[in-house]
């Protein structure tokens, strides 16, 4: 035991002897759930196995219900916004500016949850997960080594302090991510406000009898087309694609820093982690490749006994031509004859030679080896102008 | 009020109130007990199929009259159904209608086996295996190909890669200059660490893609469809369409993680098409190798794939013969809108016959 950490020993130990586990895996449920719901549209959307195991089904199914989550979570604030528009316009008032303010700007606009799941509610609860998911580290470290735990910042040094050094990245990546969370949301009330301001340009055009609102319907598109107008105008600018990207690389490099922690402590209770996963499924993905490139390339090395196998077929196609020349039967055939016998005895002796059992050449063996005439007479009768 | 916009009656405002929440309170209970909608379900047969991968065959009502079979190649981002979405909104029965031989790629739902396949793995592998597939069952050199979206990028690489396999190239809604200054995609994309992002999260959730896209238009996408949904919860047909339409939406598959690591730093980061320094597993794509007919349509309302970014194509490409078609619509329209039907399929139809 001496070569291992005896901080994450005890830890280990309390782990599991004081229910740790348990409340660890409620930590880590509860900050996956966060996460989960956090990275998803604010209505939810189901996952791609959610839609498999629902196109499978006949009935009353997932995506219906899911839809119906979708639309009612849309319809609430935009009841909610068509009920206090109501009262505001009926009552009698002198500034419209002013009573569009009332009706579009903050918590009464009627798309009120926010865009897009971006807003301060969804960074606030992000990041509470994450410190809550931070503290329940920080105390059982500070448990096992009975020391109390440092604040955010402060370096940490010495035999065993992984573990510390990580609860300080992810605390930093936890205030980097909140910063720009918090400027994000401040580009998000620029466009309500502009969206207001443009809704306010229009509404001022429509004051002549006949053009005038005299529905919430319609209320409620115009401030539609402005805040869409006046998001577009704002989700292009450079302001906004640097903030866009801060918000999501932060929040990705919590999200790695608490894998990375699991990971951590998984490997000291001896459970494989998605690194190892990872790590085969890329082992096996190039060994699949390989494989594909084999089937489509063929070998180098079949490709040289290819050639030479088809030289040697040329040669003997050459002399059994003039074997047969008119001119050269009579002289050159017996000859002809007896070099194609040697050659193919010589290639069968070589190829019974090859073979490891062969090494003891048994007295069959060796007489098929030899028996070169049959052979010859096999390779005699090819016609050439067939084979080419 | 003096010099008002507003011209509110009280009493019609509560009738337009208790109506809403009349319409509401009853349209939700249809809603409750709605059945999923089918697709159109274009009679098909499987003609090749690879790891999650499949290639459909459809069938029409009458023999295809096209002596060279259509390949579709979709996007690997939602699901193929787009193109056979319902029975009277389907592009792939009105090209069977025409007398096209339409064969359609299925690129499936990856899972995590399928986390480490590459673009070169979809291009030059799926892709080319399907192409072959296609070819050999119609003792072919050479098969159309219809790219749609992502799915024309891939389309686009591919002809560049393998010109000897493609006769005609067709791509519908594809970028090629991915950074026009209207992008939001693309804009939002360039300052992504996406290595870290594919390191951390592995494949891309499906509900994160949808995010991104309802981002892009929040209020109109997130609650404004569903006000409008009140309307028509009292029609059936139309209800089907719209239950229909979110089933595709939501229907989405994940994405392969290190593909879509190399396609958002390839194209959204580098431009790689525009650039010319583009590589697929280690070989250059040069659209100028693409001396093919090429028919180049796009949507004119396009929020996803803006027109420029269509348009430039015609910039790269080596071929002389290039046609452009600009459809009065936008994304998912080009498909399934009525004026769809009337106009795509067959010009489509009658380009090819051309070149046939």
């Amino acid at each position: 035991m001496s070569d291992e950490n005896p901080r994450v020993t005890k830890q280990a130990d309390d782990f599991f002897q004081n229910g740790a586990a348990k409340d660890y895996q409620d930590i880590v449920r509860k900050s996956w759930e966060a996460f989960a719901a956090y990275m998803q549209p604010p209505f939810g959307t189901p996952s791609a196995e959610e839609a498999r195991r629902s196109s499978s089904t006949s009935t009353k199914s997932a995506p219906v219900n899911l839809t119906l989550d979708h639309a009612l979570a849309g319809l609430k604030s935009y009841a909610d916004w068509l009920q206090s528009a109501a009262a505001s316009v009926s009552a009698p008032q002198n500034d419209w500016q002013q009573q569009i303010q009332q009706l579009f700007a903050g918590a009464s606009q009627p798309f009120s949850h926010g865009f897009a799941g971006a807003d301060n509610a969804g960074a606030k609860t992000f990041v509470d997960q994450w410190r809550a998911w931070l503290n329940s580290h920080q105390k059982a470290d500070a448990s096992a080594a009975n020391a109390k735990p440092q604040a955010p910042g402060a370096s940490g040094f010495g035999f065993g302090n992984d573990p510390h050094a990580q609860q300080q990245a992810l605390a930093d990546a936890i205030a980097k991510h909140l910063e720009a969370a918090q400027r994000y949301q401040a580009l998000m009330q620029r466009s309500n406000a502009q969206a207001i301001e443009k809704m306010q340009a229009r509404l001022s055009k429509l004051t002549a009898p006949g053009q005038q609102i005299e529905s919430l319907k319609v209320l409620y598109d115009l401030w539609v087309d402005c805040a869409e107008e006046a998001y577009a105008e704002i989700a292009l600018s450079e302001e906004f694609r640097e903030a866009y990207g801060e918000m999501v690389n932060t929040q990705i490099r919590v999200r790695q820093l608490q894998q990375e922690q699991t990971e951590y402590l998984c490997q000291q209770l001896g459970i494989p982690t998605r690194s190892d996963v990872s790590s085969l499924g890329e082992r096996l993905h190039a060994l699949r490749r390989e494989m594909r490139q084999g089937k489509t390339a063929p070998p180098a090395d079949h490709a040289d006994e290819l050639a030479a196998l088809r030289r040697d077929v040329a040669l003997l196609k050459e002399q059994l031509l003039a074997s047969r020349s008119p001119k050269s039967a009579a002289k050159k055939a017996p000859t002809t004859k007896a070099a194609v016998a040697k050659k193919v005895s010589r290639l069968a002796v070589k190829k019974s030679v090859a073979k490891p059992s062969s090494r003891k050449i048994t007295k069959a063996a060796a007489k098929k080896s030899v028996v070169s005439p049959p052979r010859a007479k096999r390779v005699a009768p090819v016609k050439p102008r067939k084979r080419s | 009020m003096k010099n008002s916009p507003f011209r509110m009656d009280p009493s019609k405002i509560m009738d337009e109130v208790s109506a809403f929440q009349r319409k509401l309170a009853s349209g939700m209970g249809l809603l409750r007990g709605a059945r999923q909608p089918e697709y159109a379900n274009t009679p098909r047969e499987l003609v090749y199929s690879e790891d999650k991968l499949k290639v459909w065959h459809f069938k029409g009502a009458k023999k295809p009259t096209s002596k060279t079979p259509l390949l579709i190649a979709y996007a690997l981002v939602n699901t193929v159904w787009m193109t056979d979405l319902q029975e009277d909104r389907s592009m792939v029965r009105n090209l069977l209608e025409q007398g096209e031989d339409v064969y359609l790629i299925d690129w499936g739902y990856p899972d995590a086996s399928d986390r480490w396949l590459t673009l070169d793995d979809y291009i030059n592998g799926y892709l080319d295996r399907c192409v072959d597939a296609v070819r050999q069952r119609h003792k072919l050199a050479a098969i159309d190909l219809l790219g749609i979206c992502q799915g024309g990028v891939f389309s686009l690489c591919y002809t560049a890669l393998h010109p000897q396999k493609i006769r005609n190239l067709i791509t519908m809604v594809t970028p090629v200059n991915f950074q026009t200054p209207d992008n939001m995609l693309s804009h939002w994309a360039r300052t992504l660490d996406v290595d870290r992002f594919v390191d951390t999260v592995g494949n891309i959730p499906a509900a994160l893609m949808n995010y991104v896209y309802l981002s892009l238009k929040p209020v109109r996408l997130n609650q404004q469809k569903y006000v409008g949904l009140v309307d028509i919860l009292e029609s059936p047909v139309e209800l089907e369409n719209f239950l229909r339409m979110e089933r595709w939406i939501f229907d989405s598959p994940d994405q392969a993680g290190d593909a879509f690591r190399e396609f958002i730093q390839k194209f959204y980061q580098q431009n790689g098409l525009m650039s010319g320094e583009l590589e697929i597993g280690g070989r250059r794509v040069d659209l100028g190798q693409i001396k093919h007919p090429v028919l180049n349509i796009f949507a004119e309302q396009d929020h996803l794939v803006p027109p420029d970014a269509s348009r430039a194509m015609a910039t790269r490409l080596g071929t002389d013969d290039y046609t452009q078609l600009a459809f009065k619509g936008g994304h998912i329209g080009i498909y399934v809108s009525g004026r769809a039907q009337r106009e795509v399929p067959p010009a489509i139809h009658q380009w090819l016959r051309e070149r046939d």
